[in-house]
């Protein structure tokens, strides 16, 4: 028995002339929480559609919870999709129980398994309201709920967070958090960075249908070079001269002056940096020395790509 | 198995549950039942009395008009009478109704003056009578031992048609055109017509001119000119004029025309010498003419009610076929295309195989459709036994074919067989269309299909074995409409084994192929297919 939940080597999809997904490779440990992230049109969705064997892939292979296909374990996968829908005629509870009775939970059990998620994820008001009366929000939670109702080892969620207020999305954390800790092993796709850095154990970075970075955010934040920020009345050459600095560049944040950031070597210590600024009489109004964001990584290596998806 | 089934009884759940599906389905028996009631509303209340006056310078047309429509209130008040009786009766007079007229045959029922005529020779005296001034109580009371008793008051028919004098102050000699001039305001509703001490409104004037009847008197040969001259003057010749603003009300022209024709021909016979006495008596006479069915054991040929009915059902049965697979079809491409729009198919997806999807779909509507049809039989059935006071062997003889032991299965059958073609190919058009809008386009050339046993249905059974019949037997998407159309004729066994099998056959190749087309096809966003990429789709073994 293999300790991966999910399985990829080589995988790629054509559609006529147009690769949407080239040589993915990945592999997903039990019990741990991925994020998918990536610009959108990067592949993400494909790649999910080919894991649960929606969409054949054209080349490449496909294992998960050790199965090559996962329409045989599908009763313990959940699956949330990226274009969210329900029956708008049915009842929360119902559509919770029916997806759920889908994947071989005997009705009773199915029914009150609804009620239960719904009164956990604040939802016990409706349980007895059709779709088409819940707001979008809500009946996305709802699908998330129909998702997970069966108890799946592994879970898929295709951009779970959007259309969420900020509310709904900290209660979507917990969800996934909550499956966590049952043993679940999830992925989820999302261009929403601090979701992932909050919960993810490991990320993957897509784009353009190629894995740009697989690893633990830790790794993800190392690979951005060593910088500081720092804002004051200098002049580059001034910044050029200090201990360990690459390279100077002017930034400019929203609601505050530009300043410079320094791009500094990997073995640099930012204290000799501050140090050095107050021996050369470097008047400063602020000096920054944080860890960078997933933010940061995201734009740092998807460039370009991104602006659309970060935008949003 | 298990997972088409929990999606079949979604799809009927859905379905069912809604109020809306109910009404749709009751909405047919209760049009029908509104439909027939209003239709005798119609016929026994809604047309007003019509009061008319008549202008006779010829002098013996006015005595027979009045004489003859007189007769048919006779008749009209015996109808009704006798309906009274069959329902108001107690049970053990009500099966065999009495015999108290010696009832000519019914079947002369078309030939409303036959019958008439026949009524009146049967019983000439009873038939005055029923005429004179509480001539119908004579008769009521003479039925009364045989009366339930909780019998209802028996309801004397009004007179449709009431003829009125000219009034006093007009010419009955004059001018037609200045009669009906003078009479403009009264036959325009401007003004009432003093009728006794009503006022009523004159709905129609009847001026037969000086020498209407001259055209037809007996002429001698007058050669070549002498007829051509006779053809000018003929035109010339004064004609019957008939007055009134309504003229889509044809029921008082068509009968006072009947009447005049008869008067005509009756005064002819007079002017060429003939005895009246025996041209009333051979224009009395009738042939009956027996329908037998060399197909039925012998000493039952005869072809009853019924065996016309049973030849007449299918249509009905035909049309309830079509209206249904096209009902319950047409739901399925619509929520096909609904859980397509709404992306809930990628999570159905991923819980069940496209072709368990399908399997399920297809059963869950195919139980709807079993559903609307047992209503609607169902309700026909109870409205038919509730209606079966007067025309009770009408109504049980319905009853027998409708639950017929060779026409409701092979309805039954046919529905299935054609159900699952039509809903093969609508879910496969479901599956390509984002929109209903889409799915309309694709849906144009489908109905005109379609319609083909619509248009034939009326024919099929006048010559169910011809070669019309036969071909389109055997094309598939026609088998289930065409072959209940001829199931009463019993067509030969040849046909009727061979397109069953042909239709069971084609079902499975048609569920197959929209199959391979539903799975590529319910996956796919943006713009329908290609005729021929679906037919590639058809072809290859995956996506």
């Amino acid at each position: 028995m293999t300790d991966l939940a999910l399985q990829l080597q080589g995988v790629t999809k054509r559609y006529g002339d147009f690769t949407a997904v080239d040589q993915v490779s990945l592999e997903v440990p039990k019990g741990s929480i991925y994020g998918f992230l990536g610009p959108n049109g990067a592949g993400k969705t494909t790649t999910i559609r080919m894991i649960l064997d929606i969409v054949k892939p054209t080349a490449g292979s496909i294992s998960v919870l050790g199965r090559p296909s996962a329409l045989d374990v599908r009763d313990r996968i959940g699956y949330l999709p990226e274009e969210k829908g329900l029956y708008k005629k049915m009842k929360a509870w119902a559509v919770i129980a029916y997806f759920a009775a889908l994947k071989r939970v005997d009705r009773k059990t199915a029914k009150n398994k609804a009620y239960e998620l719904l009164e956990r994820y604040g939802l016990k008001d409706f349980a007895d309201s059709k779709i088409e009366a819940l707001s979008k929000g809500m009946s996305q939670k709802v699908q998330v709920l129909a998702s997970i109702a069966h108890d799946p080892e592994f879970v898929i969620l295709d951009e779970p967070f959007s259309g969420l207020d900020p509310v709904n999305q900290q209660v979507m954390e917990e969800v996934i958090r909550d499956m966590s800790k049952t043993g679940s092993t999830i992925v989820f796709s999302t261009h929403v960075m601090a979701h992932a850095e909050r919960i993810c154990d490991r990320i993957v970075l897509i784009a353009k249908g190629q894995i740009i970075f697989d690893g633990t955010i830790p790794e993800a934040q190392r690979s951005m070079p060593n910088r500081v920020r720092l804002v004051g009345d200098v002049e580059e050459v001034q910044l050029t001269g200090l201990p360990g600095v690459q390279q100077a560049r002017t930034f400019e944040e929203e609601g505050r002056d530009g300043g410079w950031e320094l791009i500094l070597d990997e073995s640099a210590d930012p204290g000799d940096i501050l140090r050095a600024c107050f021996d050369q009489r470097i008047e400063l109004r602020s000096y920054d020395h944080r860890e960078p964001t997933l933010h940061d990584v995201f734009v740092h290596l998807v460039g370009e790509d991104a602006r659309e998806a970060t935008l949003r | 198995m298990r997972n088409a089934l929990l999606v079949a009884s979604r799809e009927y759940a859905e379905n069912a549950r809604t109020k809306g599906f109910w009404i749709g389905i009751l909405m047919l028996p209760v049009i029908l039942v509104v439909a027939i009631q209003v239709t005798r509303w119609l016929e026994n209340d809604a047309t007003p009395t019509r009061y008319f006056t008549v202008v006779d310078q010829e002098g013996h047309y006015l005595e027979e008009i009045d004489r003859r429509l007189d007769l048919r209130y006779a008749g009209r008040v015996l109808g009704a009478f006798q309906s009274w009786t069959q329902s108001n009766f107690r049970e053990e007079y009500r099966q065999a109704p009495i015999d108290f007229e010696n009832m000519p045959p019914m079947d002369l029922k078309g030939d409303a003056d036959a019958y008439l005529e026949l009524l009146i020779q049967s019983d000439p005296k009873a038939f005055d009578s029923l005429l004179e001034e509480g001539g119908i109580q004579r008769r009521i009371d003479e039925v009364a031992d045989f009366l339930r008793e909780d019998a209802s008051e028996f309801e004397t028919p009004r007179r449709l048609f009431v003829r009125v004098e000219l009034p006093a102050e007009m010419d009955p000699a004059g001018e037609p055109r200045e009669i009906a001039g003078g009479l403009k305001e009264y036959l325009n509703g401007d003004q009432k017509l003093a009728n006794g001490d009503q006022q009523i409104d004159l709905f129609a004037l009847l001026v037969i001119p000086q020498g209407v009847d001259n055209a037809f008197q007996p002429q001698e040969e007058r050669g070549l000119i002498g007829e051509i001259a006779d053809g000018l003057t003929k035109d010339k010749a004064p004609k019957v004029e008939y007055w009134s603003i309504n003229l889509a009300d044809s029921d008082l022209p068509n009968q006072l025309q009947s009447i005049l024709n008869r008067e005509l021909r009756r005064s002819q016979y007079l002017v060429r010498g003939m005895d009246t006495v025996v041209v009333n008596d051979v224009q009395g006479m009738h042939l009956p003419v027996k329908k037998l069915d060399p197909g039925k054991a012998e000493g039952e040929e005869e072809v009853s009610q019924a065996d016309v009915l049973r030849d007449y059902a299918p249509i009905g049965f035909v049309y309830l076929l079509w209206i249904s697979i096209m009902q319950v079809a047409s739901m399925l491409l619509n929520n096909t295309v609904e859980e397509k729009s709404n992306r809930i198919i990628e999570v159905l997806l991923s819980s069940v195989t496209a072709w368990e999807l399908m399997a399920g779909k297809l059963i869950g509507i195919a139980a709807i459709g079993i559903t609307i049809l047992t209503c609607w039989l169902g309700s026909a059935a109870g409205l038919l036994w509730y209606w079966s006071s007067p025309e009770a062997v009408l109504i049980s003889n319905l009853l027998d074919v409708i639950f017929d032991d060779t026409l409701l299965p092979a309805f039954i059958f046919y529905f299935l067989g054609g159900y699952f073609m039509y809903a093969g190919i609508f879910l496969a058009i479901g599956s390509v269309c984002n929109t209903i809008k889409e799915a309309q386009n694709f849906m144009g050339p489908v109905m005109m299909i379609m319609m083909v046993p619509i248009f034939t249905m009326m024919f099929i059974p006048k010559d169910p074995h011809g070669t019309l019949a036969t071909v389109l037997s055997w094309i598939p998407l026609y088998t289930p409409f065409i072959m209940m159309n001829r199931a009463a004729a019993e067509p030969p066994m040849f046909d009727l084994v061979g397109t069953s099998i042909l239709l069971v056959v084609s079902n499975i190749a048609v569920l197959w192929l929209c199959g391979r087309i539903f799975r590529t096809g319910i996956l796919r966003t943006g713009q329908p297919p290609r005729l021929v990429e679906m037919l590639r789709w058809m072809r290859r073994r995956a996506d």
